[in-house]
């Protein structure tokens, strides 16, 4: 343990003088700087145990030694966590899953043991309602600037003038094609499922999510991607279940099937879609021109979160625009923060898949609370999966 | 017919050789090779989630099934000396217990304990004096319980079964030389089961320490092995999982080894 | 004086079956209770349970048909590959390897019960993707090939995980067999296929129908080697009811549906024993 926090400790100089600047500025806490310098705690173990190396003495809250997050797949920059670590001294478990509905399952059966999750803009009310998440205190994450955000995307996350959640970053909802694979260029989610059928016979996915497996084939059929409606829900059931034979996999973690070439077309996420092409440029993202979903994701407490205090701490650590910007250059979502718009590199900026042109975006809807709990498109995303 | 027995040898040890093989990878990947190294079984033994996820499962294996051998071997002896009618109660409970799906033993043991701990701890928190009630909640209890359950029956099957093949005269003929119940017991009856009581234990520990299925339901925020490995199949194994695997399997190895020969002494010895 | 003996032998048996039965007791037939009361319950509007006295989930079965037919064909399919494969290993090792041998190539049938199930699964899913054995195939000028997430792997991988269970009860029964019964049934002059379907076989059905019962019943309530070699599209009655607790959090149908499952897994068993009496001549089938 000793050895391993000596090896993250060490910090480049040309970043200490950063580090240095920016606390001279008043951009960051004293605190911030000592962690991250790793200073904190060489001084804190100096003065209190000398010899001995306690990583989280350096905190003024004990924030223990480990905590976990609930996420989604291939969505954080596993450096982060080991700066945090390295900053704080707790450890940092990484949980991920496959639908909002998996994580509200799980905390709804109490004792989750987690102490910051990741749920979508449209899940914060029923998570409230049902009281498995508090207001936040938001003098606990000073890095946390409201003046920054854009209010299109960081609005759910406050009920009733209360902030439960804080965005972490927004995204679409499209597909990946590989198109060395598929030559037939698509445009829609019609056209996604005919191709599903044919050309990608065996090598198409869609997620294990209610919200856009569910959305998907009712924006294909042309209905609305939120519709809660028994005809229109049949419908949809109908075409899922005729493509069913055709896909390769019913999963929302597509990366590895994507990248292996064993899949060649998937429901994507923005930052999915920004990883994949990234790495193997012929992985094309297209967002529906019939539809399909925007949203943001959010930071939120659970009630009962074991350690909340760490909860706390890697959330201000998040809101860092100097820690979010080296997630979202990793993770490829769009950032809802300008101060972290300021410190993106331009090949970020204006990567088309991270951030569409505002007419991209316009037919695309957010998620609606109702799907959530609607019995009618559970009991269709479960039978649609053991048909 | 050789070549078919060494076919199956080979497709059953290939994923095992495999799983090996990419513990000494030198990269992140668990399915792309790309040299030797050691530094994963290094970094497994360093990883706090990975040691506490193995500490718990010692921690439920060896709880669940040492009560699982003692509690199933005294009711193997007790189910000796009470009625038929009795017995066919027990017998079926147990039967049930083995052959119940462990996804249903899961189930059933998350909706009884949820309900009975809402109960509880709403009783609990209105006579509670202080302002933070303790809260009963799913983990090592539940783990424990319903593994248990399991075992338990397990080891009452087998150790019935050694009970019924042992010859009642031995016992008969100990007692007809005035020693007490207990020293019979001791030293006729005891060492005779003690075989399979002891196979018993490492079945249930086996069977404790491997299941994923029933745990993923009554864990509550406890994480197992299992639930670990689940975890990192899903967010992308490192060859860490590989590497913890292989130490599993060498340990158990040595376990069976180490059993094989002393109950190959014992025998030897009688 | 005999009176107390009598008392305090009774006190004994108590002591011993005790805790045993209070433990079956609070573990197994309380949680079943629960469950039936469960399964006549609603589903509450934001998932979990709700009190009702109603019989809509027992109704809305059907809508786990495939599940349930899924399982039912699989299971039975999947022991009987098991045991294709198994009887001549089993064979095998009862009769044709050397007994110096023998030890020895048992205990390689159960060291791989030793290894994680799951881990085991992994490295199949591994071997069955894209760089596995499709890229070896590749390699040979075959392209496109695609094992993972069909129902051919999730056989392959039932067969994979279940083989040793299947093995050791078949061997078993094969290692009791008298030795001196194929000799005599020889020197009567019956030929060796005469001799094995007439006496080895047999002999060798109780270990056989143990096995299919046990692979068969554990089969019923599988859920890992679907979901991981299935990719969520090769569906058992586990993945159903997994999704049932852990995805649209209908717990009286979920509980409707185990409820059910054990019915079935009664009835599979009662089939598999009035065979075994039938064939075998036997009542005894160990189920472990």
């Amino acid at each position: 343990m000793t050895r391993k926090h000596l090896e993250n400790a060490p910090i480049t100089a040309s970043a200490l003088t950063d580090e240095f600047m920016r606390l001279k500025k008043g951009s960051v806490t004293r605190r911030h700087f000592l962690g991250v310098t790793g200073l904190g705690l060489a001084a804190a173990v100096m003065t209190r145990f000398p010899g001995a190396f306690n990583a989280s003495a350096y905190a003024a809250e004990d924030l223990g030694t480990q905590m976990s997050i609930a996420t989604w797949p291939n969505y954080h920059d596993p450096a982060t966590f080991e700066n945090f670590k390295a900053a704080t001294g707790v450890a940092v478990e990484v949980n991920v899953f496959g639908s909002n509905e998996e994580m509200l399952a799980k905390i709804q059966a109490g004792a989750s043991g987690w102490s910051l999750f990741v749920p979508t803009n449209y899940t914060i009310s029923t998570y409230q309602k049902l009281g498995l998440i508090e207001e936040l205190d938001l003098s606990k994450i000073p890095n946390f600037s409201q003046a920054s955000e854009n209010p299109r995307f960081t609005d759910q996350g406050k009920i009733d003038g209360k902030t439960y959640a804080l965005p972490k970053n927004w995204g679409t909802t499209g597909f990946s094609v590989n198109t060395s694979k598929i030559k037939t260029p698509m445009k829609t989610w019609k056209d996604f499922f005919e191709i599903a059928q044919t050309e990608a016979d065996g090598r198409a996915m869609v997620h294990d999510y209610q919200l856009t497996t569910i959305g998907s084939a009712l924006v294909s059929l042309g209905y609305d991607f939120n519709s809660i409606k028994a005809d229109e829900l049949a419908k949809a059931e109908e075409l899922l279940i005729k493509v069913k034979p055709h896909l390769f996999a019913i999963n929302s973690d597509y990366q590895p099937s994507m990248r292996s070439t064993d899949a060649w077309m998937t429901m994507c996420w923005t930052n999915d879609g920004a990883q994949l092409n990234r790495d193997m440029p012929e992985i094309a993202y297209v967002l529906g021109t019939d539809g399909g979903e925007i949203w943001t994701d959010y930071y939120a407490i659970p009630k009962d979160a074991p350690n909340k205090a760490a909860g706390y701490a890697l959330l201000n650590y998040l809101m860092d625009p100097a820690n979010a910007v080296k997630e979202h250059i990793a993770n490829g979502a769009p950032t809802t923060d300008s101060r972290v718009i300021a410190l993106l590199p331009a090949e970020v900026t204006s990567n088309k898949i991270v951030y569409p042109d505002e007419a991209a975006l316009t037919p695309l809807e957010f998620g609606a609370a109702v799907t959530l709990t609607d019995p009618g498109r559970a009991e269709l995303m479960a039978r649609f999966k053991s048909a | 017919m050789r070549a078919l027995v060494t076919f199956v040898y080979v497709f059953l040890y290939t994923p095992i050789v495999l799983i090996v093989l990419f513990a000494f990878n030198s990269g992140r990947s668990a399915s792309e090779f790309t040299g030797f190294s050691t530094q994963w079984f290094g970094k497994a033994l360093s990883n706090a989630f990975l040691m506490d996820a193995l500490e718990n499962s010692l921690i439920v294996g060896l709880t669940s099934a040492a009560l699982a051998t003692v509690f199933g071997t005294m009711a193997a002896l007790g189910l000796e000396r009470v009625s038929p009618r009795t017995r066919a109660v027990f017998d079926a409970l147990f039967a049930a217990a083995i052959v119940v799906p462990g996804v249903v033993i899961g189930i059933a043991t998350l909706v009884a304990l949820v309900e009975v701990f809402g109960i509880a701890n709403s009783v609990i928190a209105s006579v509670w004096p202080g302002a933070q009630p303790p809260r009963l909640q799913l983990g090592f209890g539940s783990i424990i319980a319903a593994h248990g359950l399991f075992t338990m029956a397990l080891v009452t099957m087998i150790v019935k079964a050694r009970i019924a093949s042992l010859g009642r005269d031995i016992v008969e003929a100990s007692s007809d030389l005035y020693a007490t119940p207990m020293t019979t017991f001791w030293q006729i009856v005891f060492p005779q089961i003690l075989p399979s009581v002891l196979a018993g234990f490492l079945l249930a520990f086996t069977f404790s320490f491997d299941d994923f299925i029933i745990a993923f339901f009554v864990a509550g925020s406890k994480t197992t092995l299992p639930i670990y490995v689940f975890a990192s199949i899903r967010r992308g194994v490192t060859p860490e999982i590989n590497a913890i695997a292989a130490m599993v399997l060498v340990a158990s190895l040595i376990l069976i080894l180490s059993a094989r020969f002393l109950m190959r002494d014992r025998t030897a010895t009688q | 004086m005999a009176l107390q003996q009598e008392t305090r032998k009774k006190l004994v048996t108590l002591a011993l079956v005790g805790p045993a039965g209070l433990w079956l007791f609070v573990f197994l037939v309380l949680p079943f209770i629960a469950m039936v009361v469960f399964a006549f319950g609603k589903r509450a509007p934001e998932g979990g349970y709700q009190p009702a006295f109603t019989f809509e989930q027992f109704a809305n079965l059907g809508s786990r048909a495939a599940a349930f037919v899924n399982t039912l064909m699989l299971a039975p399919v999947g022991a009987l590959a098991c045991l294709l494969i198994a009887y001549p290993v089993a064979y095998y090792l009862a009769v044709k390897a050397s007994p110096r041998h023998r030890l020895l190539l048992v205990s390689l049938v159960v060291v791989p019960f030793w290894t994680s199930l799951l881990v085991r699964t992994y490295a199949w899913m591994y071997l069955l993707g894209a760089r596995g054995i499709p890229h070896l195939l590749e390699l040979l000028g075959i392209e496109n090939v695609r094992l993972i997430n069909t129902p051919g792997a999730v056989l392959l991988g039932i067969v994979y995980g279940y083989l040793p269970l299947m093995i050791m009860p078949i061997y078993v029964s094969l290692e009791k067999l008298d030795r001196r019964l194929l000799e005599a049934s020889a020197d009567l002059g019956a030929k060796p296929v005469s001799t094995f379907f007439g006496i080895t076989v047999p002999l060798s059905l109780p270990g056989v129908m143990t096995g299919l019962a046990l692979v068969t019943i554990l089969l019923l309530g599988e859920y890992l080697i679907p979901q991981l070699l299935g990719g969520g599209k090769v569906f058992f009655i586990g993945n159903a009811l997994v999704d049932l607790f852990l995805q649209s959090r209908n717990w009286p149908f979920g509980s409707a549906i185990a409820v059910t499952l054990v019915v079935v897994v009664v009835i599979v068993l009662m089939i598999a024993m009035r065979i075994a009496w039938r064939f075998a001549g036997t009542r005894q089938v160990d189920l472990v």
